[in-house]
């Protein structure tokens, strides 16, 4: 009997010296955190020391009425939902059709689709939003390109106009035609078109025909300028594209990794009673991934919540705050500006509060869905 | 027999029609993928000047001296050894403490077991992103914003939830008789998690490892908030001063920002399958 009990005070001891590291750690940052939250949310404190310094107290719910009734609330707390309905519909279909397309061997390599849509799952989201930052900027490579189709275009048919014609010898005729083409905005330039244009025109002679066409084009073709993170209305497109560029590749992992855990026999058996591959796709593949895209949707809401590093380096929230997600407007109300610190943890709480919403739908679909897919 | 089977399959599976498309899919797809990192790439050798007059051409003079400029200006040279000392070191924490507390939450029965394993899992689905302002208040608080220590903190307790889940449903699967056995021949707890849970559980270990490498080195949104001296800075929080005023040099943006991708995609391409494999294991869990 005593040496049952010491036994008993040793495996008591071992337990917790093991549990002990992890547990105290995870109550520092995790727990810890949520309770100073919850506390910070109903006070007026606004930093300083927390103790000892100004006093602070309890102020009620005060911070939770200011964030509901604030519009950008509304706003960050639109774009998480924007961000979850684009993975719903955008990520997750794609990934499930790229999944099915290496599945069933439609192309070869399988390993390379999988390898090179996965990377830019890979590289820093800092990276990843100053890069697109760059491409949709004004002065980007999608200007670039715009802008150089549509001087071909413009040079292209100025040429069969001036076909033939030697500058010298242009006819007003040309010369309206030239205007024409040039649309409202050249007559700007001049306050007689034809006569001037005419006079511009045939002072290039002698001068190489490409010179003349080249100039034109600088005078006429107006420089397409992209505003896509700088127009408020557009703004959070550009954001959605890159996540869902970002983001296809982990689910079709997922997708693949869950469809290669089918039994294939049944697959082929199927196919050999004469199912079609649609039927296959109905009645055998989508319903053993029920629980998969379950839990894929669950991941695109807490996704939505850690979106913080691509539109902080994106667009920063900006411009005058229409892309700020939950999280933005939550960094902003604490270091923008004024802090608002009661502020700040409310919509922190908020937020761990979507996240356990977010617990309860999984157990949810675990029952629904039977057991743990890994 | 069975070969003849995957041919007539096969052979039903891709019409011609439906292999095209399938294969343009792909093609599509990757190729805008593969396109703005080539892109990237590309303009870091070129000057400003260059990238200016074309954005799409190659380099015609393709020149090192972004990386040299951007290598100074974002003091990588101090953020480079910064993130490999987080990455390790965070990793390995990660690892020992939830393989520790996923060996007593699996082998050893406790009342403790249930509530605390709990609270563990239902971490998982927390984000960390999400506890920004309390965890700086606290860093705060706590008298340790900008130190290492509270970058390495943060790091762990954010990659707990999953790594002691993940470990525990692991050791569950080592056969008891194993440790009672050992625990017969009078080892201690700690001699049967060295010599027995930690080389048996080493799969999981990768898998762990692999999960929080790529985390951690990329990570940015915490750490922006827990340190601002240079010299405790890691690399993302560098590339990322190459958006402020230095955004117009293209050049050494790209360069940054290239120095930044480059040790992820070397990493990944070294350890693809088992980072496949890690993320279809970490990222389904219940």
């Amino acid at each position: 009997m005593p040496n049952r009990l010491r036994l008993r005070g040793e495996e008591g001891r071992a337990y917790w010296s093991m549990v002990l590291p992890a547990f105290s750690i995870y109550l520092l940052v995790m727990a810890f955190p949520i309770v100073l939250s919850i506390v910070l949310s109903v006070s007026n404190y606004d930093g300083g020391k927390m103790f000892g310094g100004d006093p602070w107290g309890f102020a009620g719910f005060k911070a939770y009425a200011r964030v509901f009734s604030d519009p950008l609330f509304w706003n960050a707390l639109k774009n998480n939902a924007y961000i979850v309905l684009m993975s719903v519909f955008g990520q997750l279909p794609l990934g499930f059709i790229f999944a099915y397309i290496i599945y069933r061997k439609l192309v070869k390599w399988p390993g390379f689709w999988q390898g090179v849509l996965y990377v830019p799952n890979i590289i820093s989201v800092i990276v990843v939003g100053l890069l697109w930052q760059t491409i949709f900027s004004p002065n980007g490579p999608i200007a670039e390109v715009m802008n150089s189709i549509a001087r071909a275009g413009f040079q292209s048919r100025l040429e069969a106009i001036l076909a033939g014609v030697g500058s010298l010898d242009i006819s007003d005729d040309h010369v309206r035609k030239i205007l024409d083409l040039a649309g409202p905005a050249a007559l700007e330039w001049f306050t007689d078109p034809v006569p001037e244009l005419k006079e511009l025109i045939q002072s290039y002679s002698g001068a190489p025909m490409q010179e003349l066409l080249n100039d034109l084009c600088n005078l006429f073709v107006q420089r397409w300028s992209p505003e896509f993170l700088s127009k408020s209305n557009v703004a959070m497109l550009p954001i959605l594209f890159v996540l869902l560029w970002m983001y296809t590749g982990m689910y079709l992992i997922l997708f693949l990794a869950n469809m290669q855990k089918i039994d294939a026999q049944i697959i082929e058996a199927a196919r050999i009673d004469g199912a079609s591959e649609w039927q296959v796709m109905r009645c055998i593949i989508l319903p053993s991934l029920s629980g998969t895209i379950v839990n894929s949707a669950i991941l695109a809401i807490s996704g939505s919540l850690s979106s913080f590093s691509l539109i902080f380096a994106m667009t920063g929230g900006g411009p005058s705050r229409v892309t700020e997600i939950l999280s933005i407007y939550m960094y902003n109300n604490a270091f923008l500006g004024r802090p608002n610190l009661p502020l700040a943890n409310a919509i922190s709480l908020i937020m761990v509060v979507i996240s356990f919403f977010l617990i309860v739908l999984t157990k949810l679909a675990e029952k629904r869905y039977g057991g743990k897919e890994d | 027999m069975g070969e003849e089977i995957r041919t007539t399959v096969a052979g039903r599976v891709g019409s011609s029609i439906a292999r095209s498309a399938a294969y343009g899919m792909m093609i599509l797809f990757t190729g805008m993928t593969l396109y703005p990192i080539f892109w990237l790439i590309m303009n870091s050798f070129k000057s400003t000047k260059e990238f200016q007059v074309s954005q799409l051409a190659f380099p015609a003079e393709p020149t090192m001296s972004n990386y040299v400029e951007a290598w100074k200006m974002g003091d990588f040279a101090l953020l480079f050894p910064n993130s490999i000392v987080y990455t390790v070191g965070a990793t390995l924490g990660i690892v020992f403490v939830s393989l520790l507390a996923g060996f007593a939450f699996a082998k050893i029965s406790s009342r403790a077991t249930k509530p605390i394993y709990n609270g563990f899992v239902i971490g998982i689905l927390i984000t960390a992103q999400s506890l920004m302002i309390p965890l700086f208040l606290e860093v705060n608080l706590l008298g340790i914003y900008n130190t290492r220590i509270a970058v390495l903190l943060v790091y762990i307790g954010t990659g707990l939830p999953l790594g002691v889940y993940l470990s525990t449903e692991y050791i569950k699967s080592i056969p008891n008789a194993l440790i009672e056995s050992a625990r017969i021949d009078g080892a201690t707890f700690f001699s049967i998690f060295r010599k027995i849970v930690v080389p048996m559980s080493l799969p999981v270990a990768v898998t762990l490892s692999i999960l929080n490498i790529s985390n951690i080195w990329n990570e940015f949104a915490l750490i922006n908030i827990l340190v601002s001296r240079t010299e405790l800075k890691s690399l993302p929080l560098g590339i990322f001063k190459f958006s402020g005023s230095l955004s117009t040099d293209y050049g050494k943006q790209f360069a940054a920002l290239t120095i930044g991708m480059v040790p992820m995609l070397l990493f990944y391409i070294v350890f693809r399958k088992q980072i496949t494999k890690g993320v279809a294991a970490g990222a389904v869990k219940g």
